[in-house]
Parts: C-alpha cells; sequence; structure tokens
C-alpha cells in the first residue's frame, strides 16, 4: 500500500512538472495568428449562432482587430475556467470572454484596455425589496461559477477600491447563467448576481416574474487577456482597439449586438 | 391411488401429452419406460403439477389436482419427488438439505427434523456425510440425499424422473437398491427410468410411453417378454 | 510546482473545502446505494413475478419501464430534472442522494435479477417439489446462492456510483469535484486541484476496492466446502 501510495505520488508530481513547466515564454512578438480562447454561453458577448459557431460582440470584436491587423483569427470555445489556464500552457495567446480585469487575473495574463464597461445586475424576484449589492450580505444568491458575480458574491475583495461588498451570503455555483436564474425562478435562492447584459437577456425572457437592479459599486472593465509580458502584442491590440473606437466601427458592433437586446 | 383422465398437456402449439389416461394403485411400483420425447417425463411432472396440464383431471388420494384454488403446496408434501440431477441446495448442509422442509413446514421441532433426517441418511447409507456440503458427495451419493430428503416429509406417493440418468454407471446400482428397498416397504411409486432390468425385477406395471399416449401396459412379462405392439417391440429391442 | 500545490490545497485553509466536498461525496454515494439496493430489490422482485406466473405482469411492466427510463437516459438529465423540475432547488444531498439513489436502483435491479437468474432452475423446483412456496424457495434457497453473484456486482455498482456523483456540481451541489472547480476558478490554475483530485478518488475507489476482493476472496472459499 505504501508502494503504491509513494508511486502515484511520484506520478503526479512528475505530470504536473510537465505541464507547468512549459508555456511561459517571455518574448514580445506580435504572435502571426491571434488564437483566441472564449467561453460561448455569455450572450451578447458570446454565444453559439445558429450554426453553432460562436458569435457574439466579443467575437465581432477580435475579428475585427484580427482584420486590421491582417491576421488570421482562430477562435477556440471551452469552459470560462480553463481560459486561463490555456493561456499559460501556450495553447492559446489571447482571451476575449467578457473578462475583467482583476488583480488576481493580471498575475497571470495581461490585459489591453478597456474595450467595454459593464456593470453587475442584480437579478431579483418582483417583490424583492433589495436596491444595491451590499444588502445582499447574508443571503442566498446564485452565481456562475468563477465570474465576476461570484467574486462579489462570495465576499472576496472586488474593484478599484479592492473591498469586500457582499458579506457572509451563501453562494450556489452553476455551470451557466441560466441556471441560476432557474434556480431564482424556484424560489430556492434570493437573487442571482451577474454582468449586465446577459442578466438583461435573463429577465427579457422572464419578465413577469424577474426585475433587475444596477449597482455602480459592482461596475468592471471588458479586457481581452493576453500572453503575459508580451508588451508587444498588447500594443497593437491596444491601437486597434482605439482605431476601432474612432471611426464608428465599436458603435455599428455595439448597435448590433448590444443595443439591439432590449 | 392415482387416477388420471385424458390428460393433455402443450408446449406452445406442441402437444407432449395426448391424452394419458391411468390408474395407480396403492403400494404399487410403476415403472414408465419409451423412447426420449415420448412425453414420459412430461406426465410424471404433471402429477405434482411442476408442469401444469393443459388439460385433464388427476386425482391422487383425496386430492382433486385440476380444481380451482387446488392447495399446491400442501399436496407437494404429500408426492415426494426425486429429480435427474438431485438439485440439492449446494449452501446447506447434507443434514440440512433433509430437515430443511420439515422444520419450514412446521412438521417437527428441529430436533425431530434432525433425528428423523439421520436415520434416513442412515437408511440410505450416507449418514457419515451429514455435515458435509453436496459438493463433496459423488452423484450416487448425492441421490440417495435426494431421495432421503424427499422421504422426511413422510410421502404418501414418490415420484422418480430419470433417477439415474445422470450418474456414473458404478453408482447406479446403490441407488437403484434403495429404491427397491423402499417398493419392497410398500411406497407408492412412479419410476421414469431407462433401467429395464430394475424395471423387469421391481416394477409391479410397466407403462410404455411413446408419442404422448401409453402405448401399452401390463406387468414386466407381458412387456418385456411378449409385448404387443411393434413399436414396443422396437423400442425394446434397441435397449434390451 | 509547489506553489500551485500550496496555493491548491494549502493556502486559506483550502484543505478543509476538500474535506467537506469529500465528506458529500461520500455521504450522497452512501444514501444512494443504499435507497439503491432497498428499491432495486424490490423492482427486481416485481419483474420476477412475470417469472413466477410465466407471463408478464402489471408489476414486471411497470418495473421494466422504470428500469427501461432510468437506464435510457443521462444521469447528468435526471440530476437536472431533479433539481430544477421536482424538488425544485431543495438542499443539495437530498438531491443529490435521492437522483442518484433512484439511478442505482434500475441498474442494482438488473444486476440482483441477473444474479437470481444465474442460480440454477432445478434449485427451484427442488424448493417447490418439498412443498415450499415460491416466497419461501427464493428466501431459503436462491437468495443464499444468488448473494454469492450479486454482491461482487454491488460492489463494482457503488464504485461506479461514487465516479459519477463528480456531476453533482452542475447543480451547485458542492462535491469533491466542485470543490475543485471552486479552486481552479479562483487560483487560475488547473492542474494541482484536478490532479489531487483525481488522487482522492482514487484512493478512495482503491480502498474499496481492496475490501471488495477481500469479500469476494471470502465468498469464494466457502463454495470449497
Amino acid at each position: 500500500m505504501k508502494k503504491f501510495l509513494v508511486a502515484a505520488l511520484a506520478g503526479v508530481m512528475a505530470a504536473s512538472m510537465l505541464f507547468t513547466g512549459c508555456g511561459k515564454k517571455e518574448e514580445s512578438k506580435v504572435p502571426d495568428k491571434i488564437i483566441v480562447g472564449t467561453n460561448a454561453e455569455f450572450p451578447p458577448f458570446e454565444y453559439m449562432d445558429n450554426q453553432k459557431k460562436p458569435d457574439g460582440f466579443d467575437i465581432a470584436m477580435i475579428k475585427e482587430i484580427g482584420k486590421r491587423m491582417n491576421k488570421k483569427v482562430e477562435i477556440q470555445n471551452m469552459e470560462f475556467k480553463s481560459l486561463i489556464g490555456a493561456m499559460e500552457s501556450g495553447s492559446i495567446n489571447s482571451i476575449i470572454a467578457g473578462m475583467t480585469k482583476t488583480k488576481e487575473r493580471e498575475q497571470s495574463v495581461d490585459f489591453s484596455d478597456s474595450y467595454y464597461t459593464s456593470n453587475q445586475a442584480i437579478i431579483l424576484k418582483k417583490d424583492s425589496k433589495i436596491t444595491k449589492l451590499s444588502q445582499l450580505s447574508g443571503k442566498k444568491i446564485g452565481v456562475q461559477e468563477g465570474t465576476t458575480g461570484d467574486i462579489i458574491s462570495s465576499g472576496e475583495k472586488f474593484g478599484e477600491k479592492n473591498k469586500t461588498i457582499v458579506k457572509k451570503a451563501t453562494v450556489k455555483r452553476f455551470k451557466k447563467g441560466v441556471d441560476a436564474v432557474m434556480d431564482l425562478k424556484n424560489g430556492s435562492i434570493d437573487a442571482v448576481v451577474i454582468d449586465e447584459k446577459p442578466a438583461q437577456e435573463f429577465v427579457k425572457n422572464n419578465s413577469k416574474k424577474l426585475k433587475l437592479v444596477i449597482d455602480s459599486a459592482g461596475a468592471e472593465y471588458y479586457c481581452i487577456a493576453l500572453t503575459k509580458g508580451n508588451t508587444a502584442y498588447k500594443e497593437e491590440i491596444n491601437k486597434q482597439i482605439k482605431a476601432i473606437k474612432k471611426d464608428g466601427t465599436y458603435d455599428k458592433l455595439k448597435a448590433k449586438y448590444i443595443d439591439s437586446v432590449k | 391411488m392415482i387416477d388420471v383422465k385424458n390428460l393433455h398437456k402443450y408446449f406452445g402449439s406442441l402437444e407432449v401429452l395426448k391424452g394419458i389416461n391411468c390408474h395407480i394403485n396403492k403400494g404399487e411400483c410403476v415403472c414408465v419406460i419409451g423412447p426420449s420425447g415420448s412425453g414420459k417425463s412430461t406426465f410424471l411432472r404433471c402429477l405434482n403439477l411442476l408442469e401444469t396440464p393443459t388439460k385433464g383431471e388427476i386425482v391422487i388420494g383425496d386430492m382433486h389436482l385440476m380444481e380451482r384454488g387446488f392447495d399446491v403446496d400442501a399436496m407437494r408434501k404429500r408426492v415426494g419427488m426425486v429429480f435427474q440431477h438431485f438439485n440439492l441446495f449446494p449452501h446447506l448442509t447434507i443434514l440440512d438439505n433433509v430437515t430443511l422442509a420439515p422444520i419450514r413446514h412446521k412438521m417437527m421441532t428441529e430436533a425431530q427434523a434432525k433425528e428423523k433426517a439421520m436415520e434416513l441418511l442412515n437408511r440410505v447409507g450416507v449418514g457419515d456425510k451429514a455435515d458435509n456440503y453436496p459438493v463433496q458427495l459423488s452423484g450416487g451419493q448425492k441421490q440417495r440425499v435426494a431421495i432421503a430428503r424427499s422421504l422426511a416429509l413422510s410421502p404418501e406417493v414418490m415420484l422418480f424422473d430419470e433417477p439415474t440418468s445422470a450418474l456414473d454407471p458404478e453408482m447406479v446400482g446403490e441407488v437403484l437398491e434403495v429404491m427397491k428397498q423402499l417398493a419392497e416397504e410398500g411406497m407408492t411409486m412412479i419410476v421414469v427410468t431407462h433401467e429395464m432390468g430394475f424395471a423387469r425385477e421391481v416394477a409391479d406395471r410397466v407403462l410404455f410411453m411413446d408419442g404422448g399416449v401409453i402405448l401399452e401396459e401390463g406387468t414386466p412379462e407381458e412387456i418385456f417378454d411378449h409385448p404387443k405392439e411393434e413399436r414396443t417391440k422396437e423400442f425394446l429391442s434397441k435397449v434390451l | 510546482m509547489l506553489d500551485s500545490f500550496y496555493k491548491a490545497f494549502i493556502a486559506e485553509q483550502r484543505y478543509l473545502l476538500y474535506l467537506d466536498g469529500l465528506k458529500m461525496t461520500i455521504l450522497v454515494s452512501v444514501i444512494a446505494i443504499l435507497i439503491g439496493v432497498a428499491l432495486g430489490t424490490i423492482l427486481a422482485l416485481m419483474r420476477l413475478t412475470a417469472e413466477q406466473k410465466g407471463k408478464s405482469t402489471l408489476l414486471s411492466k411497470i418495473a421494466y419501464v422504470y428500469i427501461d427510463i432510468i437506464r435510457g437516459t443521462p444521469t447528468l438529465t435526471q440530476l437536472m430534472i431533479m433539481y430544477f423540475v421536482i424538488l425544485k432547488g431543495q438542499g443539495g444531498l437530498l438531491v443529490g442522494s435521492l437522483t442518484f439513489g433512484l439511478n442505482s436502483a434500475a441498474y442494482v435491479a438488473e444486476i440482483i435479477r441477473a444474479g437470481i437468474q444465474a442460480v440454477d432452475q432445478g434449485q427451484m423446483e427442488g424448493g417447490r417439489s418439498l412443498g415450499l412456496s415460491y416466497t419461501q424457495t427464493m428466501k431459503d434457497i436462491i437468495l443464499p446462492q444468488a448473494i454469492k453473484n450479486i454482491l461482487p456486482a454491488l460492489g463494482n455498482e457503488f464504485i461506479v456510483l461514487i465516479k459519477e456523483t463528480s456531476i453533482l456540481g452542475y447543480v451547485s451541489i458542492v462535491d469533491l469535484t466542485k470543490v475543485s472547480d471552486f479552486v481552479i476558478s479562483r487560483i487560475f490554475q488547473a492542474l494541482a486541484p484536478l490532479l489531487g483530485t483525481a488522487l482522492i478518488y482514487y484512493l478512495l475507489v482503491k480502498v474499496l476496492t481492496l475490501g471488495l476482493n477481500a469479500l469476494e476472496r471470502r465468498l469464494r472459499q466457502s463454495d470449497r466446502r
């Protein structure tokens, strides 16, 4: 038994060394191809279209950036929580997934300038008296695992002030936002904390039962995550974001993907 | 003692018994012979309702087997059965094999059941194996235990379904010897067998079955020495 | 490397989370197998009424339909239906153990039925010819023999069940796998939590397997008596 334990542990260690050992190239060069990871379960920023291909505001943005840089864009759809790991292992070099810039994530990746500002929304039952995030302390909250809503609801430090907003809440973490909303409709939680845009989608589809509250305390900035240390790539991306905003393309994309959702 | 009238049995659309009529007296030992597929085993199994007859009448003593709501289990306490493959219970000792039914039927206390079981096991010559399990016994010993197991319920009739067919030749004798004793003690017995020597020596009457009917019956001398039917002659010429 | 193991298991006392998750995994599995064996036995007996009567009965049909549906649909779908539709967000332990209990019952029923049918037909005739009822024969003669076929397969079912419970996280139930999901979402590294979790499952199953092997050896010994 003991022998087998030692062998198993040794195996685990060897495997983890193999995996973590590589992938930390710190070379500063615009890659030949934009290999972008996303999690297409976050409408309207990213979702699967009717042809089962990733589409959405983020996808359109990165394709536009690629076009302007004259680079091919390859989209890899995966679970949200796997994105940063995939970047660290080198299998992708960019992430566009409605991802917020945070101190923790910055340890593993670099972030571009913000291309979108999102507020956290609280989805509530019609009769709820809650009006802001801090009132969720001690309540039962549903979230999508690993998202900003999860971070805020779990009482972790958040935002520019780096402070806890929600204290001692019971957090139920789901794979998908819509499952959390379903749980809310079933009455087993008090609120769902999730990004504003998908929240609007959910509430629109359940407008008789649910309502939505926006709290600027949960404001966050969507950025494109890039391979850590690749400043040349980051500068190029920032340049393109600025250009896209300036010439009106940004507003067109926003109108097409985000504002059309009412 | 046993009255069978116009007994028919179908397996699906196949008619295996095509109208059996016979009467067996108390204390009689009747051997049923015939080619395989003639329906003799099915006939025997109908007598304790291991097979449900399609139509006909069976009366054993005061029991009308084909009556609606007939108590099958009560009948089987009075009609013992010995199988070709013994069907001993492998997870129980020899003694427990014999005492199980009498104890479950509350016919006697455990101590009485054990005492009677030992008496029976000694009688069939396997008393020294009482604490063994069936796998440790030879085929002949197993079959003798199976006979003791049936006798433990003090049945009025014993049915034997090819009791020696699965045995090595050298073990056939010891089982037939036990059955012969039983017949001599006056047990009513119906024996489906291929042992023509046993039938000739022990049987009071022999039934020859073929094609789902009793084709010919009579004393062993009549059947074996002066068969009337062509089929009987043909069969006997092959087996004797 | 050590750093990521530290982050995944030691930092912020995360090992406590794994312990809680392991507790949920074990609790759900144990309650589920108990429900599974109890209900599975009933289902198996319901199906066997067909054999007793020689033709299919209402009970055997009900059991067949139940087993057929459970085996024909994914466990994850059953879990989601249980959580979102039937029990509507009740406690995780209840939802989890009930889902997996009802699921396991279908498989246990088939294991028990197969175990019973593997006993020689002559045993039933042997018992019945001594005037024992169907139920008595089942209890005294068939089941004690069938149990030797059933127990090892049941142990196997339990092992499969433990590993299957790793989908509990889909409905926010915090089992061992869900804990590793949570830790991954916080430390942004998947390797250490996943390998650690895999190791814990493996050890759990290994201990069970060794126990089952010992049990099987004992059962086989009694065969050689």
